[in-house]
This record gives C-alpha cells, structure tokens and sequence, in this order.
C-alpha cells in the first residue's frame, strides 16, 4: 500500500497519518501535481507499474485485493505469453510472475539543469522549475518558485492556465506561512485558486482548497476539526502528537451552514463619535482577505482579519488593559453575522502574537457587479517596547469586496 | 490475512469521503495505462519518492486528503 495525499500543509498530513496510524509509505502532492479532480482514489498498479484497477468496488474490496494480488501480469515491454486477463475475471491460478528488479531510488530534480532550461523555455519549463523549486528547493526558494509560476502564467493562454494559477496560489500560502511572508500573499492564494476554479469548475481539490478558507454557506465539511481529536487520541495511546506549525483558523474549523445567521442588532458600536486617536505610527499592520475573491450575487463571503504589532517600531500588545475590539458596517441591503469581535487579552502583561478575526457577509441578490469597499475599525491597546509607552488606538480598516464571480 | 488487513486500509480511506463526486478522472489514469513518472518529497522525511521505487512490486494506491 502506497499513498499519495493531496494537502497544502505537509505537517497536517503527518498528523493525519500518525493518528490514523498509516504505516505506509505516503507521498504529499500540495500542488496537485497528478492533476487529480477528486480524493479518495483507490488504483491497483501491477509490478510494471502498469494501472489495471480503478476505483475497485468498494463492496466486493476484499475480493479485489485477492485478485489483484493473485493475477499474474505480464511486461507490456516483453513479448506476451499470453494476453492479460481483465482484473475483475473470477480468480484463476497463475501465479506472480517474479519480481523484476526495481529501479534506482528516485532522485530530486536537477534544479540548476532546471533553471538553465526555462530561461529561453515556454510555460511548462517554468511550471516544471516552480514546482521543483516549491518541493525541493527549501523555505529560501519560495520567491523564486512564486516568479517561476507567474513567469509560466505569462506565457500560457488563460484557459490553459487552472494547473498554474493552483500551484502558484499553493506557493503564495506556502510563503504566507513561513517567515518569508508578504501582507498580500494569502489574498493572492485565493485569488489564483480562484481563477484556477474559474477555468475548470470541475475540479474540486482546487474548490476545496478555497471553501476551506471561505464563507459557512459554500462548505462540505468542517476541514480540520478532526485535530483536535487526534491529539487527545494520540496523546491516550501515550504517543506525542505531530507539531503543527500553522494550526487551522476558524474558517478551517467552522461547521457548514445552510441557512445564514444574521446578526442581532443588540451589540453596540464602541466608538461610534470617534473618540478614540487614530493609530497614525501604525502600531499594529492589519490585512484583509476576501474569499472568494470575487461573490457571486446573493451569496456569501468570508472576511479573514489578521493584525500583526508592528516589528520594525517594536510594538506589542498590551494585556493589562480592556481587550481588542473590531467593528463592522455593513453596507445597506447585506447581511452580517457579526458586527462586534472581542479578542481576549493574552496572559502576559504585553505580547506579540498575531491576532485574527474572522466573520461573513451576505451579498444582496440585486448588487451590482464591481467592488463595493465595507468598513471597519480596530480599538486595541498597544506599548512601544516592553517597558515604553502604552497608548489606546482606532485603525480603521477598508475591506474590498468583489462583486461578480461566477 | 493480510489481503483482509490491506482492505480494511483501504476502505479507511475511501471512508475519508472527501471531495468524492461522480466525475472523470483525467486521462492519464486509465485502466491498462503505466502510472506517470512523477517524483514527489516523502511525507515522513522529505525525500523524493515515486511509484517507480517500488517497480517489481504490486502497489496498491491510494490517493486521499485529511479534510
């Protein structure tokens, strides 16, 4: 048994596999590069490497198995003996032909030999060197793999382009997550995940990867509220749970919805006569994401919120006082779930962890197609250093909503 | 037995669910087809791996997700 996993976060595969306890050998394909339309899938590859079942019935697996297992298939490279029988006759006698001998263990791609050939290349040299250069290349060559895949789109027609736009939107969230980050890199993730969508709706690892991050209306399932089940799993087995080093965000862990909950209208704004001084040294950088990048009409989007205290002024959060407060305006005609977030205060006096809010909004049915810009405002307390100053700040936010998608 | 061990693997993943519609899968996996030569990182170590590691071998793949 071999496994192949379709994932954008590798350690979350690990965690997956030490909780279902998956012995075997399993390979990770964040990009999607077997250009798969749908998981699971079951195939039985013969010692030639050859395909011969696809999706066997999952009633009769057993039975399959045994086949399989008991079929003998000869080298298509080799003169037949005799034709191959069809892997669903009933189970005969012939044996397994022996083993031929396997090959050299499987090498990483040459990435200087890649280099050299999409220099004066065509779109799938580049692809080819994006993607060397996002599985093999390390956390140091994530700009470099970014420019590959924007390089590849620039040459190919934009019909042809679903298979670039995911990996590059898979790259952009890879650097979002490490410390390379950029402001914009996970915005720019949806948003090439979701051109990839628009030139190929039938692709549903690519809709997945945005319904992951997006609205409670557009969901299957919850992704990743399985866990926190296998941790309390592992740990009960005495076994200590596989480190994440993103955990999933509440869009990642939100239950499907079917029919929207709008927001009472009990919670009050906070600084309505603003009151409260303007965060003009820009103590805390806030960035918005929209997913999808563009809603269709009546439907549904969900705002991702993330504020970071500012590095290059030392800034922290200060915990001593009341606790971070966002509100959000609607625009008339939309729905809201929430307009009022809090964010508890950390346990230490000051800290500088980030902080992210998320909520949903409602298109109305007869908007308009264009962008229509929903505000906000963030009150938080705030210290210049550990010791410095600690001041009480408003930041107001702009949040671009895309009308028009398909 | 261990065909028995291998099915109840295999139906824990096909249990997973996931993005499972009715829809074509692309031509390159088709019955009586050689699986495409395609090197991938180990989940466990990072190293490249690929289904010609394990030529001379009958494989039993699965192609699967956590979500």
């Amino acid at each position: 048994m071999v496994g192949i996993i379709q994932e954008q976060h590798p350690d979350r595969a690990r965690l997956f596999m030490q909780w279902k306890q998956m012995g075997w050998p399993i390979m990770i394909d964040a990009l999607n590069e077997l250009e798969v339309a749908v998981v699971p899938i079951t195939m039985f590859i013969d010692q030639h490497g050859i395909i011969r079942a696809l999706r066997p019935p999952r009633r009769r697996i057993t039975e399959a198995v045994q086949r399989f297992v008991d079929r003998r298939f000869d080298d298509p490279a080799q003169p037949a003996t005799r034709p191959d029988p069809p892997i669903d006759s009933p189970i005969g006698s012939p044996t397994n032909l022996p083993s031929a001998p396997p090959t050299a263990p499987s090498k990483a791609p040459d990435l200087a030999r890649l280099r050299a050939a999409a220099r004066d290349g065509a779109s799938c040299d580049w692809r080819t060197l994006g993607q060397a250069l996002v599985n093999w290349g390390g956390s140091g060559a994530i700009d470099e793999a970014i420019t590959a895949f924007e390089t590849a789109l620039g040459l190919e027609p934009e019909a042809k382009s679903g298979p670039t736009n995911f990996r590059l939107g898979v790259a952009y969230r890879r650097r979002y997550d490490s410390a390379r980050r950029r402001p914009e890199d996970f915005q720019q993730a949806v948003d090439h995940w979701s051109r990839a969508l628009d030139s190929n709706p039938n692709q549903y690892i690519w809709r997945r990867r945005i319904q992951q991050y997006g609205p409670r209306l557009a969901k299957p399932y919850p992704f990743y509220d399985w866990v926190e089940q296998a941790r309390v799993q592992i740990r009960a087995r005495g076994e200590t749970p596989y480190e994440l080093a993103v955990e999933p965000g509440a869009a990642e862990l939100a239950r499907p919805q079917r029919r929207f909950s709008n927001a009472s209208d009990e919670a009050s704004e906070p600084d309505p006569q603003r009151r409260i001084d303007s965060d003009r040294r820009g103590f805390i950088l806030a960035e918005t994401v929209v997913v999808p990048a563009a809603v269709k009409a009546g439907s549904a989007v969900r705002v991702h919120l993330i504020f970071r205290p500012n590095d290059a002024i030392d800034a922290h959060w200060n915990n001593e006082a009341e606790p971070m407060q966002m509100w959000v305006a609607h625009p008339p005609g939309w729905l809201i779930d929430r307009h009022l977030h809090t964010i508890p205060n950390a346990d230490t006096a000051v800290s500088r962890e980030t902080r992210a809010i998320e909520f949903e909004l409602v298109v109305p049915a007869d908007a308009a197609a264009g962008t229509i810009m929903v505000g906000a405002y963030a009150l938080y307390n705030v210290c210049e250093g550990v010791d410095g100053t600690c001041l009480y700040r408003r930041q107001e936010i702009r949040i671009p909503v895309k009308i028009g998608g398909s | 037995m261990t065909d028995h061990r291998t099915a109840r693997q295999i139906a824990l993943v096909a249990a997973l669910g996931s993005a499972s519609i009715a829809a074509a899968d692309p031509p390159r996996f088709e019955v009586g087809s050689r699986f495409p030569q395609i090197v991938l990182p180990s989940l466990t170590d990072g190293r490249p791996m690929s289904l010609a590691d394990f030529r001379g071998h009958k494989v039993i793949l699965q192609v699967f997700a956590s979500w």
